[in-house]
């Protein structure tokens, strides 16, 4: 009796985080020239115009240039930090730690406020270089913990081994350390570039009709209608979720990720 | 090949580190880049932001640098500004108050599933996770419209004759944020409940304890820091959330958030609109301690 009761509320919890996104799929097949569920008709209609309309695709492209961009920021910047934290006493360890993350606890609004009024205080008018200085900064934290881990995992023994062998500082670096942590380096873009390209905050404040991520240019779109196209455009961002948490799901394991 | 080349085994100490003790100046090297980048576009705006706090508005030339703390006075005098942060905390702990209730059950099933189970049940948990948050907004406002899918199809059974006022206020945004936030909750629950030793329970259920007891007893207690955990994530996430907020709360219900964003980009009141920033700042930091002080590591 109990169980059912658990089990009930379980699934009201999944309907609800899964049925507004089904909606959305139904109705970009409508033939209305308004969203409706369940769809009227059936067309792709609004599938070509998302491809033809409204500078999506040009807005696609934004992102991707602006995810790639802050990849290599991230990268730049967070390899060193991570072996520095690696390296580091362990008072400079925990204090690096505590900065690092500062990012992630303040507000996105907030700081990307702060950062363009610096702008403006600076004269800069650079809005592609603004919004991606905005998402190195909300990115590199996860960058930094990703590649961290990986330093970590690689065991003391290699590196002595190479030590006692003779090579130099710079060799080991180059030559055993950082092939030992490609894979976590790999990870830590992969995560970089998922997040920038889903970013909305920062972007909004930088963006002007020339520079305009994907997702800013849905947002201008449906603060005035909610029309299908909209509703197409959705469902491959949708789809495209579904697909990767499932990926996610077979390589690694969602449960395990999240019991460590 | 000269024997230089080969390392004094004697002197040599294997470091504990692997790497032997970088030298300062490698160290500075290494760190250079990260405190040049967050002292140029962290530290340097936030000091910025608070100097601006500081001075006064003026209607001709956006901010007289005249110092002093009458911004933070007139946002804490002023009745205006005082129901803006009572909406703001009001909202986040409606919706994390709602997030546990709903979460909870949710975790404890996924926990409880067999594997099969457990990956579906994870997966569409996280896929809301990973759209990206403006469609999830979209999503909301073509449900809640005055024409959208609830009320369209309310209509067309002859439930109601007028469009239910489900857009634009409180309940909008506290749904559209609970979407949210779900996931967040869940994910936070099942990490701790994971780890539950699950012989704990058996014994209480052995021992003749109803389901429900064990749950409030047992269970609850025992998932505790996954409970504070996920509840301060979840809060700080609703009150500083500014896209949700923004979009299906239109012009009539604000955040603290919506407000700072409407101070800056229309009414141009930059002083005000820093104050407020670190009115939300000091809201934050005040919640994380006193989820510091309440699960303090035993």
């Amino acid at each position: 009796m109990f169980q059912r009761f658990i089990s009930a509320i379980a699934w009201v919890a999944i309907i609800f985080l899964i049925a507004p996104l089904i909606i959305i799929v139904g109705s970009s097949f409508t033939q209305t020239d308004f969203v409706t569920f369940p769809p009227r008709g059936f067309t792709l209609r609004w599938y070509v115009e998302a491809m033809s309309v409204g500078g999506f695709v040009q807005a696609f492209f934004d992102s991707l240039l602006i995810a790639a961009a802050t990849m290599a920021g991230a990268a730049l910047i967070g390899i060193p930090t991570a072996l520095g934290l690696r390296m580091g006493s362990p008072r400079t360890q925990t204090l690096l730690r505590s900065v690092v993350v500062a990012p992630l606890i303040l507000p996105a609004i907030v700081s990307g406020i702060a950062l363009l009024q610096i702008y403006y205080a600076a004269g800069l008018d650079a809005p592609l270089f603004g919004i991606i200085v905005g998402h190195i900064l909300i990115t590199v934290p996860f960058f930094i913990r990703t590649v961290t881990a990986g330093l970590e995992s690689v065991p003391v023994s290699v590196l002595e081994a190479a030590e006692t062998l003779g090579a130099s500082k710079a060799r080991i670096l180059f030559r055993v350390l950082l092939p030992l942590i490609v894979p976590s380096i790999c990870a830590g873009l992969a995560f970089v570039f998922i997040v920038s390209f889903d970013e909305v905050t920062m972007s909004l404040f930088f963006s002007n009709p020339e520079i305009m991520p994907l997702p800013i240019r849905i947002y201008n779109y449906i603060e005035f209608s909610v029309e299908p196209v909209i509703a197409a455009i959705s469902t491959i961002l949708i789809l495209s979720a579904f697909v990767l948490v499932t990926l996610l799901q077979r390589i690694f394991g969602l449960d395990r990720v999240l019991a460590k | 090949m000269t024997t230089s080349a080969i390392p004094d085994t004697k002197s040599y100490r294997p470091s504990a580190e692997g790497l032997r003790k970088p030298t300062r100046s490698q160290m500075s090297a290494l760190l250079a880049p990260i405190a040049t980048f967050y002292g140029l576009c962290l530290l340097a705006p936030y000091v910025y932001i608070f100097w601006l706090s500081l001075t006064r508005y003026s209607s001709s030339q956006l901010y007289v640098p005249d110092l002093g703390l009458q911004n933070y006075v007139s946002i804490l005098t002023d009745n205006y500004y005082l129901g803006l942060l009572a909406q703001t905390v009001g909202l986040g702990i409606f919706v994390t108050v709602f997030s546990l209730l709903l979460g909870y059950p949710l975790a404890m099933r996924i926990v409880q599933g067999g594997k099969t189970t457990k990956s579906i049940l994870l997966i569409l948990t996280m896929t809301p996770l990973l759209v990206n948050i403006v469609v999830r907004t979209y999503a909301w406002l073509v449900l809640l419209g005055d024409n959208g899918v609830i009320n369209k199809a309310l209509d067309a059974v002859g439930l109601i004759s007028e469009p239910l006022p489900i857009n634009n206020n409180f309940f909008s945004v506290a749904i559209g944020l609970i979407h949210l936030s779900l996931p967040l909750m869940v994910i936070s629950l099942v990490s701790v409940m994971e780890k539950l030793d699950a012989s704990l329970i058996e014994a209480g259920e052995s021992l003749g304890a109803g389901s429900l007891r064990t749950l409030v007893k047992i269970h609850i207690p025992l998932c505790l820091q996954g409970v504070g955990a996920g509840s301060l994530l979840v809060f700080c996430t609703v009150i500083s959330a500014f896209v949700t907020p923004q979009l299906l709360g239109g012009n009539r219900f604000s955040t603290i958030s919506t407000i700072i964003y409407q101070k800056f980009t229309f009414s141009m009141n930059w002083p005000v609109g820093s104050a407020l920033v670190f009115v939300l700042l000091t809201l934050n930091f005040a919640v994380i301690l006193l989820h510091g002080f309440m699960f303090r590591e035993k």
